[in-house]
């Protein structure tokens, strides 16, 4: 998958409306009678007095009289308003912050307050630098040196503008009077601090993304305009409505629930980075880290949805899935999502693909939905589009909420997990060690090499696919067949066929089904079908893999040792024909190397299921040719027989599941 | 010469840019008055006439295909000056508009903005006029009445440049431009001492380099004060010492 350059500008140039803006504005006016508002003090420097300072702890006190709120509320609210710029420190001035003492704030100028209409000016920081280039003798601070060299060389066509009108302004400034001029130079500096922040400090003035229409103009009332708004009654007339009572029950419960895990509203262990600078909760969330902490654990627990969104978390289902032989509901609801959320060039091959591993009868891993579903959703697959696997989607969610997830919560998988979660301790920073954690902030990983890893992770994941993971109704011949779509499946077939065979005792496994004649006569009726259709590939493939039918053989004679004869002939009976009806034409993924089954046990088997005769074959579709001579000769070897998507071939498959 | 015009005009218009801003900064504060409104319209109004005849000399400049390659590029860097000028001078205009909507000077209702500023701006405003006194001879209504002439104006303004973008080709970025970094530095001699008093009462923060400059400068006044007397109490001592020997 590409990166997508997530910012596209699409004419998007008008700064959003910031509704925060107007209001403190109002506020801020409030403050200025004489007679309800805030009392200033002069301000005593060396030289002069300066009037209109007014302190921090008059501020909070004030604003919690005026709108009744408690202290806390109040300094949020003054920093707020200092953050943005209406009030400027005059100690300190590079952390906008309200301080509840004494240390004294001043009002801002109303040319120098934040608007949403009139966006910062690169020319105006520049002409600022270069004035105060010349105040401090060329001795400017670090960043705004940067800022300088930067601005230097991109507006280099403005900069003898920039240079003369420096001087003018500097020039102009120095004709008032003494006290103006210092105000004044506070006023500027406290401007810029807000709109062009030092390094390692929060801006409040940030906004977010451009928008595609102008807030400020106003909408021309045209029929379009009214036929809009129609519109949009209408929809809302016919929107389907929610008792009250029970959306409020559902937030309540929602809040209730997850109170103790937001990060604003509680507390966070160990820190909230936002707050600390300090990174570590973010190490500790990783969605590929190795133990948990409990709250993430916790979390899981909430709803199904949870588990499945946090990585963590579906890997430990998987885990789970996986001892339970059930893995492919998950994998295949991984690969629906992957479809639906993936590219548009890609999507019909990986519904091809899905359909081979999942869907297709005798698939590596078949997942168990119901007929209508499979119908509707081999109906869609001839014409795939992004949603075409949402109702067999959908099934297997439900199927895995209702069904694995609660069996999950009870199992060693998951209290193992929850034991070994840690719980951080809260980390309790000095001041001081705030302030160098701010300092030491450095930018996380780059996206590039996220997604890099991302990308690896999941090869790693498909390469190594439990495919021998089967399910009840697949093949559990170790044929040789091999899926176009997987090309390297080192497992042998066998041992986990042997352990599932342990597991679905019961099973009216077909395993014996896929034995040599029914496979073989299978394999060839299939490839007399390609023959008919005039597939090419299928004949070369089986003409090319007669050399390697000796090796089938003997493979398939150490491999078939695990059956018991038991349930070999169980499954022999017609009653097993509705469970098997589903099992493939395919045959799974053949393993490269034998598996560790006892080869004594073989051989008997082996004669004996050469004399089933035909009839007893489950499979209900292929019954006609029946030459057992030559389904030694045409044994599939490695990727003889592909599964035939249905809308690729002509054939119909009877379909059953 | 054309291109000696040319910049004196420009370094006029420069200056009442400069002069403009530092007044539309002290609209709405305490040092906002009537006066200042009148000023501002005065500025406003000596601005649009350098405007104007900048951009017709600067015009016919350009317009002149028989100038040289050298002579080209200067008056196209002359052009770009002209045109931030405006586009300064633009954006000042509608400020001042906003601002001196919100800020009526006649309503008792609507204070104004504490900012610590006192004093009055007309030494700015006597800068950008040229002359050595301001005359103040408005009406009580100059700031309802200057509004609406200043919404005509800027409409004028704005419609000037984009004229000017039409019928002038220049691209500004293909400017280059003759001062480097940190050339304000180099000219105004007179930065110097007036700057470092300037500096020094800003804040008092003791972290600062600033604060400790004025700290620095505090103790050095102390001292200097300490002296001071203990030169006078010694001259005292003295004069009384010769006093009672004579």
């Amino acid at each position: 998958m590409t990166i997508r350059n997530t910012l596209q500008d699409h004419g998007q140039r008008y700064r959003p409306r910031m509704a925060c803006l107007k209001k403190s504005e109002k506020v801020l006016l409030e403050m200025q009678d004489p007679k309800t508002g805030l009392k200033s003090q002069p301000q005593r420097l060396v030289i002069t007095t300066i009037p209109h300072a007014i302190t921090g702890e008059d501020i909070i006190a004030w604003l919690a009289d005026r709108f009744q709120i408690d202290t806390q509320e109040a300094r949020s609210f003054g920093s707020m308003l200092v953050a943005l710029g209406y009030i400027y420190p005059l100690q300190d001035h590079k952390r906008l912050v309200i301080k509840p003492d004494s240390s004294l704030y001043r009002f801002q100028t109303p040319y120098f307050w934040p608007t949403q209409q009139w966006p910062v000016e690169d020319t105006d920081y520049a002409i600022y630098l270069a004035k105060r280039n010349i105040r401090k003798k060329g001795i400017l601070e670090l960043h705004e040196q940067e800022h300088y060299n930067r601005l230097h060389k991109w507006m280099n066509h403005k900069w003898d503008f920039i240079v003369m009108q420096a001087k003018e302004q500097y020039r102009a400034a120095k004709e008032r009077k003494k006290p103006d001029r210092v105000v004044f130079d506070c006023q500027e500096r406290a401007y810029w601090v807000v709109h062009r922040p030092p390094p390692g400090t929060v801006t409040a003035m940030d906004y977010g993304l451009d928008r595609q229409v102008d807030p400020n103009s106003d909408e021309a009332i045209t029929p379009d305009f009214y036929e809009r708004i129609m519109i949009f009654t209408q929809q809302s007339i016919m929107r389907p409505r929610v008792k009250s009572s029970v959306s409020i029950g559902a937030l309540v419960k929602y809040c209730a629930t997850y109170n103790n895990h937001d990060p604003f509203l509680s507390r966070c262990l160990p820190s909230n980075p936002w707050v600390t600078d300090d990174v570590t909760y973010w190490t500790l969330n990783m969605p590929c880290v190795e133990i948990p902490t409990k709250m993430r654990v916790e979390r899981w627990t909430f709803s199904f949805a949870e588990l499945l969104s946090d990585t963590r978390g579906r890997d430990d289902f998987r885990l789970f899935l996986k001892k339970e032989f059930s893995g492919e509901n998950l994998a295949f609801w991984e690969a629906c999502e992957d479809l639906k959320w993936g590219e548009a060039a890609s999507i019909k091959e990986k519904a091809e693909h899905i359909y081979k591993t999942f869907l297709a009868r005798g698939a590596p891993r078949w997942i168990n939905i119901d007929g209508k579903t499979m119908e509707v959703t081999v109906k869609g697959l001839k014409h795939p589009h992004r949603y075409v696997l949402d109702p067999a989607q959908t099934h297997i969610y439900m199927l895995m909420k209702k069904d694995s997830y609660g069996r999950y919560q009870k199992s060693p998988v998951f209290k193992d997990t929850v034991k070994k979660a840690i719980c951080p301790d809260e980390h309790r920073f000095s001041c001081a060690q705030l302030e160098q954690n701010s300092k030491k902030r450095r930018p996380s990983l780059s996206p590039i090499i996220l997604r890099q890893m991302e990308q690896e992770q999941r090869a790693k994941m498909a390469a190594n696919i439990d495919i021998t993971q089967l399910c009840r109704f697949t093949t559990p011949v170790p044929h040789l067949a091999v899926y176009s779509g997987f090309t390297d499946y080192p497992t042998a077939t066998a041992s986990p066929s042997l352990t599932f065979l342990a597991h679905t005792p019961a099973c009216p496994s077909p395993i014996s089904v896929a034995l040599d004649s029914t496979s073989v006569s299978e394999r060839r009726t299939e490839t007399g079908e390609g023959e008919g259709e005039g597939n090419p590939a299928a004949r070369a493939q089986v003409g090319g893999n007669v050399s390697k039918s000796r090796m089938a053989l003997s493979l398939r004679r150490l491999l078939k040792g695990g059956c018991t004869p038991g349930t070999m002939f169980a499954s022999l009976s017609p009653k097993c024909h509705s469970a098997a009806s589903t099992s493939s034409r395919i045959q799974p993924i053949s393993p490269d190397q034998p598996s560790q089954a006892p080869p004594r046990r073989t051989g008997n088997f082996f004669q004996i299921k050469v004399d089933i005769p035909p009839e007893c074959r489950i499979y209900p579709i292929e019954s006609e040719d029946e030459e057992e001579e030559s389904r030694v000769a045409s044994r599939g070897g490695v990727g003889a027989k592909e599964i035939i998507c249905p809308w690729e071939s002509l054939t119909t498959q009877n379909g059953t599941g | 010469m054309g291109k000696d015009e040319c910049k004196t005009m420009l370094d006029a218009l420069n200056k009442v840019t400069a002069c403009y801003r530092h007044l539309v900064i002290a609209l709405g504060s305490t040092s906002d008055s009537q006066n200042l409104r009148e000023e501002l319209k005065k500025t406003r109004k000596k601005a649009q006439e350098l405007a104007v005849a900048n951009r017709t000399k600067l015009t016919s400049l350009l317009k002149d295909k028989s100038i040289s390659k050298e002579d080209r590029a200067e008056y196209e860097r002359l052009w770009v000056l002209f045109s931030s000028s405006m586009e300064l001078l633009e954006v000042d205009m509608k400020r001042s508009l906003e601002i001196g909507q919100d800020f009526p000077t006649k309503v008792p209702t609507r204070h104004f903005i504490q900012t610590g500023m006192t004093g009055s701006t007309t030494t700015v405003a006597a800068r950008a006029m040229s002359v050595q006194n301001m005359k103040y001879e408005a009406d009580s209504n100059i700031d309802t009445v200057d509004l609406r002439d200043l919404q005509t104006e800027i409409t004028q303004v704005s419609q000037m440049m984009e004229e000017m973008e039409m019928k002038v080709q220049v691209a500004p970025w293909a400017v280059e431009a003759k001062q480097e970094a940190g050339a304000e530095l180099k000219s105004n001699m007179s930065v110097g001492n007036s700057s470092v008093g300037v500096i020094s009462i800003c804040e008092e923060e003791p972290k600062e380099e600033e604060g400790g400059g004025s700290r620095d400068s505090g103790i050095a006044s102390v001292c200097a004060v300490f002296v001071f007397f203990v030169i006078i109490a010694v001259a005292g001592v003295l004069g009384y010492l010769v006093v009672n020997m004579s």
